[in-house]
């Protein structure tokens, strides 16, 4: 197969082709476009065929994966989302839980009432009112909704929900609103609860659809002209969306469904890491994809991906019930913006630079001083030294950026204000490994930190050094980890349908039929996708609890004719499960099956990479420059003699030892003093992490 | 072992153990772990559980606990539940003594000695680590019924015994076999018999875990490490309180005084809460003299499992708010060991055994309440206006032919914070030490024979300020077949106080059938109240206080609160003095300031005004009617009008 995967991050665009057959592997990397982020896919995919003298039309697969709708969420610029919703109950949204994110806390915000998806204006309630039996106690009021759609329309949103209470068990009312959006407001992006989410739990659903709506009018109109601009080049296959499960979702499912899709990018990173982590021997990583706007955060024991339960999936503070991989994503990257707030506080981001203006030394247009500037201020970056010449650094900017802004402001020097702002940021994301890591129960000195991504390896010696990671490993690319995840994954559909049954009276024939549908779903989605008979898993999944009870564990389902065999089967695997789980079992009480799922699995052909050539050991030929580089030597900040190697000439086996910086063509790795470096064979660099120096650990 | 020579209060000390070096890293590795093992405890139980208060609104408490009950770790779940642990431990230790063997499972609900009030109850298992008995693994949660003489909650009990039945230090398994006989007692006793099996298995299930877990720690990095980094753990949040308390300058802080409705059956007596708080030095003591005599009724407040939990918690919360505070203290014993309180013994804070202390819970917040209020004073950055500090706390319930078991269902209606330094409060979200999760709608009427038929902010506006106050909700549930309704509820009569100039909140109040013929006004705690099919209840909860001048306000912010509907253009001009170019009605973005006419009526109103109350504004006034077509569709439905 000849595939490709794309990764689109805030800042850069990473591409990587392979094709399965020769072994052959390219990469390549290019500035997002953010006013449309599909040219400079469609840009990097025209150079990367080229380079591999093939023709698009040839190409076998594209993978996608996107923090398109990540950053949406999180820099809160999505479309102004009004909401038409059940008369009586117009603050869903603003009630949430009535659960306080913090306990000990009276000065806490609550993000949904603070950073509404949906401003309290723009909630207007329509009378309805279907019941717990789908039946209708309040007939829809048609007259009422078209009012309210024409007062949204013109006050000026660009999005309209449309959720009503028990639409999963009757959506009469919400289709006919939708129709009369349709019909009044035809440009609105439209995302209705009972064909976005038909799940019980109203505010979950409610948020969840919010969401979609928010997300949705960038996200449709990137993915449309993706798919119309590949078309135009010849690619015959598509694209595919890595959904936040690890799934994916063809075109038209993200356009539908862009909620599904929050976690694309940052999901790509975590599979990307664990690959990597296991090519290089180790089996735990916590994985650093640090890009120019967002840092997302994973962590796999076993090289296992975890899931999110599903009361715990949010993107950023807001709740989207949908399946997810457990990743992390905070405001932190090398385009964070530092500057010091009205009441003389040093801050770094959540804002951003991005790739336009981008960071001041640049010279794209931005002059405030961003984390890439303050490492060009400290001798990390070299004009020289950066994405092999395409992208001209000017150190003059960064420092004028400084010295203007945050120096000024709190009468420091240069070098201490870029060192104090990589710190900060820094300190961030150590907060946010912790999370995940120790105060989860896992032992950080358990694990291998994966630098990703562009900024990643500029941070992640620090970063280890705090959180006691013994080892960093950085990839051979690090930029292109995501991409490379897109390759590293299979192609998983997920289908659902929504049962509610007791084991001890199902409707056999009734489930047979369901799965047999769903089976058939995902044979045609795989077949369409040419994926052959021999490289086709089907899989059942069942959702299952204990009669009463309100959380559901999922279950792999036997597979054959639903008959008693079956049932009995399926129920001593979840007395089973349900022991494994919670350590108790209760084989007299019947269990509830509210779920169906089938998945449909597309293997694709191990990802296996080239081993590097083996060097003498000795990294001296790699040395490119000599200069002397700002570090932080036990709370001291000082400047250190520091070589710069090119790290296309490193070679399998070399040693260096810290101070040293590795320049190649998508990023730059920082070794701080006190720390070692090993190229293995597969020409990862392991990092030992060092105890006495380190960039800016010693705070 | 007479409950009456138990001693109150009795904090165990400093731990007798000789503690071992532990390296940074470690420290920080084990302090997560301990933190891991109770959410991970929290989060079995929620998700095992069987009745939705325990696994939709997480009314729970986990952790982990060494041999006298010093707190390790607590879970994020309920802040009431977790801190009275200890002293259910305690409580049940001074029944057992050392009788406590590996496999043993107590169960606890004595509110004399420990218990947070009885159906809290609390299931622990002792952990051994070679052979020595170490601590203990233990949850608490509220259990839908524990037999009392009404279906759930009994806020008018004559005695201990007739709230509910009670549970002191009983081995529901011992030794790891299970005492038939007493399990039958158990779950004879109470009218919902499945639910309660449920969810005591699911508490005996996350404190399992949490023992396996803790000995797991223990055999990886050894007792003496676990248990010395506990015991610097706790240390460090001493540490870290002492010196916020330290900063405060010394002297007597008093709040106002505060009034609670009535105890349940005397409805013209309202109930005194005087809140002093004393700061010497890096210690801080809570003294309540003054405040009522003890009630003849279910209104009085456990002093041990209630009371301290509160001061507790109000202290913590103001000096080290994990959100403004830069470091992360963990919760534990060390929090514990620094708050005195004083209560007077046979007060309502410090009732005499047998009393009857089934509802305690709007008591301890407006403790909480009133020392956020006192501490206004030296610290006005760090503290809010009056809270709504109370909750309606209500029981649905019913017979069911079919089952023989009784149907109930238990409702937490939520509050609102006070304005606050720098920011607009939190609106209808769980209050103080309230923060359990509401039960979603659409699984309230899918699982109950009762229908939520509204629940949105209340019509009324937020209580000005420079900062406004947070809004309530008004909620109306439906019975669809007859029943009964109990509740335990407060702030219907002494509203959220407001400060430097914010406006005092607007009072709570609960109707039956409200705009119907049938309507009637009830007091906030009721027992068992007949409710016919189709018959609903209405609650408003408080809009809480403001803060600051509320001419202080920007102009655009209360343009912005117009639009939002958090306020009115006539509370705009009495409140706010700000005056619009249109009086027409408002559509959506289309309203002017007029700026002129603002400035000039602000002078007026600076001139000529102090502080205003919403709840006086509204006094006499019919509350602004939220009849929603679904409820007069579910009217219709029923034949009322």
């Amino acid at each position: 197969m000849k595939r490709v995967g794309v990764d689109v991050g805030g800042t850069f665009t990473d591409l990587i082709y392979l094709d399965d057959e020769t072994g052959k592997i390219l990469v390549h990397k290019l500035p997002t476009t953010p006013v449309d982020p599909s040219e400079g896919t469609v840009a990097g995919i025209v150079e990367l065929t080229n380079e591999a003298e093939i023709d698009p039309s040839t190409l076998d697969q594209v993978f996608h994966g996107t923090t398109i709708a990540t950053n949406i969420v999180i820099e809160h610029n999505g479309a102004t989302v009004g909401l038409i919703t059940t008369e009586g109950y117009r603050d869903i949204l603003h009630i949430a839980r009535h659960k306080k994110p913090h306990n000990f806390s009276n000065y806490q915000d609550l993000p949904w009432q603070r950073y509404p998806i949906v401003r309290r204006r723009y909630r207007l309630t329509v009378p309805e009112r279907v019941l717990n039996d789908g039946t209708v106690l309040v007939p829809l009021d048609e007259e009422k909704a078209r009012e309210q759609v024409r007062k949204l329309k013109e006050a000026g949103v660009e999005a309209v929900a449309v959720c009503f209470l028990f639409s999963f068990l009757n959506d009469e009312h919400e289709a006919r609103v939708a129709e009369i959006v349709r019909e009044e407001f035809p440009d609105a992006f439209l995302s209705v609860s009972s064909e976005v989410l038909p799940q019980y739990r109203e505010y979950e659903r409610f948020s969840t659809v919010c969401l979609n709506a928010f997300v949705g009018p960038k996200v449709a109109t990137y993915v449309r002209r993706l798919e119309d601009q590949l078309q135009a080049m010849g690619v015959k296959t598509g694209v595919h969306i890595m959904t936040s499960a690890s799934g994916v979702a063809t075109a038209e499912g993200a356009i539908n469904r862009p909620v599904n899709t929050l976690m694309s990018g940052p999901v790509a990173g975590v599979v990307g890491g664990i690959w990597a982590g296991k090519q290089a021997g180790f089996e735990n990583v916590i994985t650093l994809d640090v890009g120019g706007t967002s840092a997302d955060i994973g962590l796999a024991q076993g090289g296992r991906l975890r899931m999110k339960h599903l009361l715990d999936t949010k993107v950023g503070p807001y709740q989207a019930m949908i399946p997810m991989v457990d990743v992390d994503t905070i405001g932190a990257g090398g385009g964070s913006i530092a500057y010091v707030d009205q009441g003389g506080i040093f801050r770094v981001g959540p804002r951003s630079a991005g790739a336009v203006p981008g960071p001041a030394a640049y010279d794209r247009g931005g002059s405030e001083p961003t984390a890439t500037d303050a490492m060009v201020n400290l001798g990390w970056l070299l004009p020289e030294g950066f994405l092999g010449g395409d992208m001209e650094i000017r150190p003059e900017l960064a420092e004028t950026a400084y010295r203007e802004g945050p120096a000024a402001a709190i009468d420091m020097s240069i070098e201490e204000a870029s060192m104090g702002a990589v710190e900060i940021l820094t300190h961030s994301m150590v907060q946010s490994i912790e999370e995940n890591s120790v105060r989860k129960g896992f032992d950080p000195r358990e694990f291998a930190l994966v630098a990703e991504g562009g900024a990643g390896p500029l941070f992640a010696a620090t970063i280890a050094a705090e959180v006691g990671t013994p080892t960093v490993l950085v990839p051979p690319y690090p930029g292109i980890t995501s991409a490379m995840g897109l390759l590293a994954t299979d192609m998983v559909y997920e289908y659902v349908t929504t049962k509610y049954q007791r084991a001890s009276q199902l409707d056999r024939a009734s489930f047979q039929a369901s799965f047999e549908e769903l089976e058939a779903q995902a044979r045609q989605q795989l077949e369409e996708d040419g994926v052959p008979d021999d490289r086709m898993i089907i899989q059942r999944v069942c959702d299952c609890r204990y009669l009463g009870q309100g959380y559901e564990l999922r279950l792999d389902a036997p597979s054959g004719d639903i008959d008693d065999a079956w049932v009995e089967k399926l129920s001593a695997d979840f007395h089973d499960a349900h022991e494994r789980e919670y350590t108790r079992r209760f084989d007299d009480v019947d269990i509830e099956l509210p779920n169906i799922r089938v998945r449909g699995i597309g293997l694709m052909p191990e990802l296996t990479v080239p081993e590097a050539d083996k060097g003498d050991g000795d990294a001296q030929r790699a040395v490119h420059h000599e200069a002397e580089a700002w570090f932080r030597v036990s709370g001291e900040l000082v400047r250190l003699p520091t070589s710069y190697y090119d790290r296309s000439n490193l070679r399998a086996g070399d040693r260096i030892e810290g101070p040293g910086i590795i320049n190649q063509y998508d990023t730059t790795t920082v070794l701080p003093p006190g720390f070692s470096a090993e190229i293995d064979r597969f020409g990862n660099i392991v990092m030992a992490v060092g105890t006495g120096g380190s960039a800016g650990a010693a705070r | 072992m007479s409950i009456l020579e138990y001693e109150l209060g009795n904090k165990p000390g400093p731990p007798d153990f000789d503690r071992v070096e532990v390296d940074p890293i470690t420290l920080r590795v084990l302090g997560g772990a301990f933190n891991a093992i109770a959410q991970e405890m929290a989060g079995v139980l929620f998700r095992m559980s069987y009745s939705s208060i325990i696994r939709e609104s997480e009314d729970l408490g986990a952790g982990i606990f060494d041999a006298q009950g010093r707190e390790l770790c607590e879970s994020e779940s309920t802040p009431m539940h977790i801190g009275s642990l200890p002293w259910y431990i305690r409580g049940f230790l001074y029944r057992l003594g050392d009788d406590v063997k590996e496999g043993d499972v107590i169960m606890h609900n004595h509110p004399f000695l420990g218990a947070s009030h009885t159906p809290d109850i609390a299931i622990a298992v002792p952990i051994f680590v070679e052979g020595e008995h170490v601590g203990f693994a233990a949850v608490t949660a509220h259990v839908l019924d524990v037999g009392g003489s009404f279906p759930g909650i009994n806020a008018d009990a004559f005695d201990m015994y007739a709230e509910a039945k009670i549970y002191n230090g009983l081995r529901w398994y011992e030794e790891g076999v299970l005492n038939e006989d007493l399990d039958r007692m158990i779950f004879d006793n109470v009218r919902t018999e499945t639910m309660n099996r449920g969810d005591l298995n699911a508490m005996l299930a996350a404190c399992e875990l949490g023992r396996d877990r803790f000995v797991a720690l223990c055999e990886r990095y050894g007792i003496d490490v676990v248990m010395s980094a506990a015991y610097e753990w706790m240390d460090y949040s001493e540490r870290m309180l002492r010196a916020e308390i330290e900063k405060i300058p010394d002297g007597t802080y008093r709040a106002p005084t505060g009034w609670l409705d009535d105890d349940a059956q005397n409805r013209d007596v309202r109930l005194r809460v005087e809140t002093a708080v004393e700061v010497k030095g890096d210690s801080i003591t809570i003294d309540l003299t003054g405040s009522h005599p003890e009630v003849p009724t279910g209104y009085n407040v456990p002093f041990e499992g209630s009371l301290l939990v509160s001061a507790y918690y109000a202290v913590r919360t103001v000096l080290l708010d994990e959100i403004t505070f830069p470091e992360s203290v963990p919760q534990n014993d060390g929090i514990f060991r620094i708050v005195d309180v004083i209560a007077p013994k046979g007060t309502i804070f410090n009732p005499n055994f047998p009393r009857a202390c089934f509802s305690r819970f709007c008591q301890t917040q407006r403790v909480v309440d009133n020392v956020i209020l006192a501490l206004s004073e030296p610290l006005p950055e760090q503290t809010t206006a009056g809270n709504s500090a109370g909750i309606h706390f209500c029981s649905y319930s019913g017979f069911q032919e079919d089952t023989g078991q009784y149907w109930i269902y238990l409702e937490v209606n939520e509050g609102s914070y006070g304005g606050r330094y720098g920011k607009d409060a939190m609106d209808s979200v769980d209050n103080l030490m309230a923060n359990t999760r509401n039960n979603p709608i659409e699984e309230l009427d899918m699982r109950f024979p009762v229908r939520c038929e509204q629940y949105e902010l209340r019509p009324e506006p937020a209580a000005p300020g420079k900062w406004r106050g947070g809004m309530g909700i008004i909620r109306r549930n439906r019975f669809v077949v007859d029943g009964t309704y109990s509740c335990e509820g407060d702030r219907q009569t002494d509203p959220p106080h407001g400060i430097f100039g914010g406006w005092d909140g607007l009072v709570a109040s609960c109707r039956k059938n409200p705009e119907t013929s049938d309507q009637e006004v009830l007091h906030a705690k009721v027992t068992g109240i007949p409710f016919s099919a189709g018959e609903f209840i209405e609650f408003r909860e408080p809009n809480a206080a403001g803060y600051g001048d509320p001419l202080e306000r920007p102009a655009e912010m209360v343009r912005d609160d117009i639009l939002d509907g958090f306020t009115t253009i006539e509370m705009a001009r009495d409140a706010y003095g700000v005056v619009f170019t249109t009086d027409a009605p408002v559509t959506l973005n289309q309203l002017g300031v007029d700026e002129d006419a603002t400035e000039r009526l602000r002078a007026k109103l600076r001139a000529d005004r102090g502080a205003g109350s919403l709840t006086t504004y509204y006094e006499g006034r019919e509350l602004p009617s939220a009849s929603a077509p679904v409820s007069q569709a579910g009217n219709a439905a029923f034949g009322m009008s």
